[in-house]
């Protein structure tokens, strides 16, 4: 039996997983201060104990490695900025902020409005990043957490919680 | 084109082949024909998206679902369990690998003479003491960190790295395997450590993402593949991407000729000719293509003249008891992607014959997602409750399972997405199995018990073909066997197949490492020129 496959055009191949070349196209300063603002106000939010503000070119490089594997995400990141002001405007910053953050409807997959794209592509993305880069020790103090570069296995310097008792 | 050695696949089986002939013998000319296609490796924008969004970038290269009304789906599956292949493999450079958890555990003596211990299944042509010194050379390919002192399995030489320490998350598992006299070790791992010679791989950094590893710490083929190529200078070596290996030929009874393969990027078939011929495509492809490969000399498919080819096909059931705890006053919750804690105590001699099995404390235990709760617009209340309160915990288990000449993969007359014949699988889980699982649930059952849990206990087993093995089983004699001691194939003088296919029975344990020692012994029997 052989197979009967007609070859793929060089169009059809390997390019899922092929990042785009760099795009030109950034967001812009104003939407990055936004972005900026929506950050610190995620560690505000949940009263983050982090140094938040050490996390800001973090933050930049992880939104052009955003747009380099997705170049949409400069809409996606101008979108939600324009959300966010909206919302302030309607309801001002704290309330803003907490639909963003807290709205159901925000969550149902796929999102299908511009709320429901600002919070799963843009806001649920920085809520990971911001854990990832510490923010996970707020809740119960652990030492490590999935995304977090913890460093590596020295004896004597673990870079996770360890279990100290002897065991037999 | 002619080659010295062709390698039908790029996952760890072929990279440790291909390394070990190179190493000795540099100019030596070797083509690698893999069906897939290539995903950049240690790329930080990829690793940040799967930060982000937990999203993959070889999702294409797995099995699709089976079919179901209204979805075309790949592959058939009969008899009363699906052993599933989505998930269970990737086809691409690199191969399962690029995904595997690491987990790099050596056989015990005992799994080397089952049927002589227990009268189940066949006896390996080998005893353990003849394959320990690769062993120790497996877990030097692969990174493996682990406990040299561990007495669970005798070893002549140490691991390369030290073992990753008990994490907190142990504490539950580790007391309640105290009080109930359950021996336990640390996991050996392969993950890269530190060290004080020069490596072109960096040391795990504990990052926890190793589905997609940006260090290249967790060991992985295609790095291996990469290496290769472009650290080592092996002017002879290539490796070709979307070729799929449609047959292998033969030039008469006793010798092959080289293989047919299909470009994938042309369209066109290419004839490779080579002196010797590794089929390294895993334990399902493997034994298909040795089935499809029909001629005057081999009418039933080369090495089948016993109708043994894809016969005795069996995997391990991933099994996942879960219960409750009412408090979780240390706040555990995951740290790590990578468990630290394994109890080989039921992995035993005394019970081979009931079918051995072992305990894994998993890094995902107690259930605790942060990110998702945050994301779901949980308040900073309800997540501290959510750490401190109310928990759920989980064990894994697997054992081992027992080969049956009618659990078979064959080809089905169908093209899958990847341009390769699709698999026809039949497997049972029988009443001996249910027996098994028995044994297994009541351990889970005294341990969670042991941990103070309060809840109910869930099991759910799974049946990927992660572990599948046994397709081409090694043995003396080719009435029991598709090859021999070397994984040539009986009555073949220049196939071989370098693959857990070939293992003669399935053990307790993850194959892989017992895999690259098998190739890296068959590298030196190639140099070696047998
Ligand atoms: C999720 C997961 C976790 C795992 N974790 C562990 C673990 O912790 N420890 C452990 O020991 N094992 C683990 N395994 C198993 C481990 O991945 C395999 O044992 C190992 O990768 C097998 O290597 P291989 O080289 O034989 O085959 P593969 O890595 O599967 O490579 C075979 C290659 O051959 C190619 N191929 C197939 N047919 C053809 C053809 N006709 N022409 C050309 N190319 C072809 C395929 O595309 C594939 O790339 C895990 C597996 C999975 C799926
Ligand atoms: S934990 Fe180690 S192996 Fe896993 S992704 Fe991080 S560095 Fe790589």
């Amino acid at each position: 039996m052989i197979a009967n496959t007609s070859h793929k055009s060089k169009y059809d191949m390997e390019a899922l997983h092929h990042p785009y070349p760099y795009q030109e196209e950034l967001p812009t300063q104003q939407t990055m201060d936004a972005m900026w603002r929506l950050f610190l106000a995620i560690g505000e939010f949940w009263e983050i104990d982090a140094d938040i503000e050490a996390m800001s070119s973090n933050l930049v490089v992880f939104m052009s490695n955003r747009i380099q594997v997705n170049p949409t995400y400069v809409a996606e990141y101008a979108n939600a900025e324009e959300v966010i002001d909206e919302l302030i405007s309607e309801l001002g910053e704290a309330e803003a902020y907490k639909k963003l953050f807290t709205d159901p409807s925000a969550n149902i997959s796929p999102p299908t409005t511009k709320l429901a794209r600002a919070r799963q592509l843009v806001s649920n993305e920085f809520v990971a990043l911001q854990l990832a880069l510490g923010g996970f020790k707020t809740f119960g103090g652990a030492k490590n957490y999935l995304g977090y570069i913890s460093g590596a296995n020295i004896e004597g310097d673990t870079p996770y919680r360890t279990y100290t008792k002897e065991p037999k | 084109m002619n080659v010295e050695i062709v390698i039908v696949g790029s996952g760890v089986a072929a990279a440790a082949v291909a390394d070990r002939i190179l190493k000795s013998k540099p100019t030596t000319s070797i083509l690698v024909l893999e069906a897939g296609g290539k995903v950049k490796m240690k790329d930080f924008s990829i690793y940040q998206n799967y930060v982000a969004t937990g999203g993959l970038p070889y999702n294409e290269y797995y099995d699709e679902a089976p079919p179901t009304r209204g979805c075309k789906g790949e592959n058939r599956f009969t008899g009363n369990t699906e052993m599933s292949l989505q998930g269970s493999r990737l086809m691409m450079y690199g191969g399962s690998t690029v995904h595997w958890d690491g987990y790099s555990f050596r056989f015990k003596p005992e799994d080397f003479h089952l049927y002589t211990n227990t009268g189940h299944g066949i006896d390996w042509p080998f005893s353990y003491d003849h394959i320990e010194p690769y062993y120790g050379e497996a877990e030097g390919f692969l990174g493996v960190s682990g406990d040299s002192n561990d007495p669970s399995v005798p070893r002549s030489t140490g691991y390369p790295f030290i073992p990753f320490p008990y994490s907190l998350e142990d504490t539950l598992a580790i007391e309640a395997f105290d009080s109930l006299g359950l021996e336990y070790s640390h996991l050996p791992i392969a993950r890269h450590g530190i060290t004080d010679t020069t490596s072109p791989t960096a040391p795990c950094q504990t990052t926890g993402t190793c589905l997609y590893c940006p260090f290249g710490a967790r060991y992985n083929a295609a790095n291996t593949l990469d290496d290769m190529q472009t650290l080592e200078s092996y002017p002879n070596l290539s490796v070709r991407t979307n070729a799929v290996v449609e047959k292998v030929i033969m030039d008469s009874k006793s010798r092959a000729k080289g293989v047919l393969y299909l470009d994938k990027n042309t369209g066109e078939y290419v004839t490779v000719e080579a002196q010797t011929v590794v089929i390294a495509s895993g334990t399902v492809e493997s034994p298909k293509l040795l089935l499809r490969s029909v001629s005057s000399f081999w009418e039933n498919g080369i090495g089948n003249d016993h109708d043994l080819v894809g016969r005795n096909i069996i995997t391990h059931p991933w099994i996942t008891f879960e219960t409750t705890l009412d408090r979780n006053p240390l706040h555990l919750q995951p740290e790590m992607a990578f468990p630290t804690l394994v109890s080989r105590h039921y992995d035993s001699e005394e019970e081979q014959a009931n079918g051995k099995y072992v305990l894994i404390n998993p890094p995902s235990t107690p259930v605790i997602n942060l990110a998702q709760a945050m994301q779901d617009g949980k308040t900073r209340k309800e997540i501290d409750e959510m750490v401190s309160g109310k928990t759920t915990i989980q064990f894994n288990a697997m054992f081992e399972i027992f080969s049956h000449h009618d659990y078979q993969v064959t080809n089905l007359n169908r093209i899958s997405h990847l341009g390769m014949i699709e698999s026809l699988l039949n497997f049972n889980v029988n009443p001996t199995i249910t027996n098994q699982m028995k044994a297994v649930e009541a351990t889970a059952t005294e341990v969670f018990k042991a941990m103070g849990a309060t809840g109910p206990v869930t099991t759910d087993a799974s049946w990927g073909a992660h572990h599948a093995t046994c397709t081409t089983r090694m043995s003396d004699s080719p009435e029991l066997g598709v090859v021999d001691a070397n994984l040539k194939i009986h009555g073949v003088d220049n196939v071989y197949v370098c693959s857990n296919a070939s293992f003669s029975t399935l053990s307790a344990v993850n194959p892989t490492l017992t895999l690259v020692a098998l190739s890296l012994r068959l590298g030196d029997r190639l140099i070696g020129g047998q």
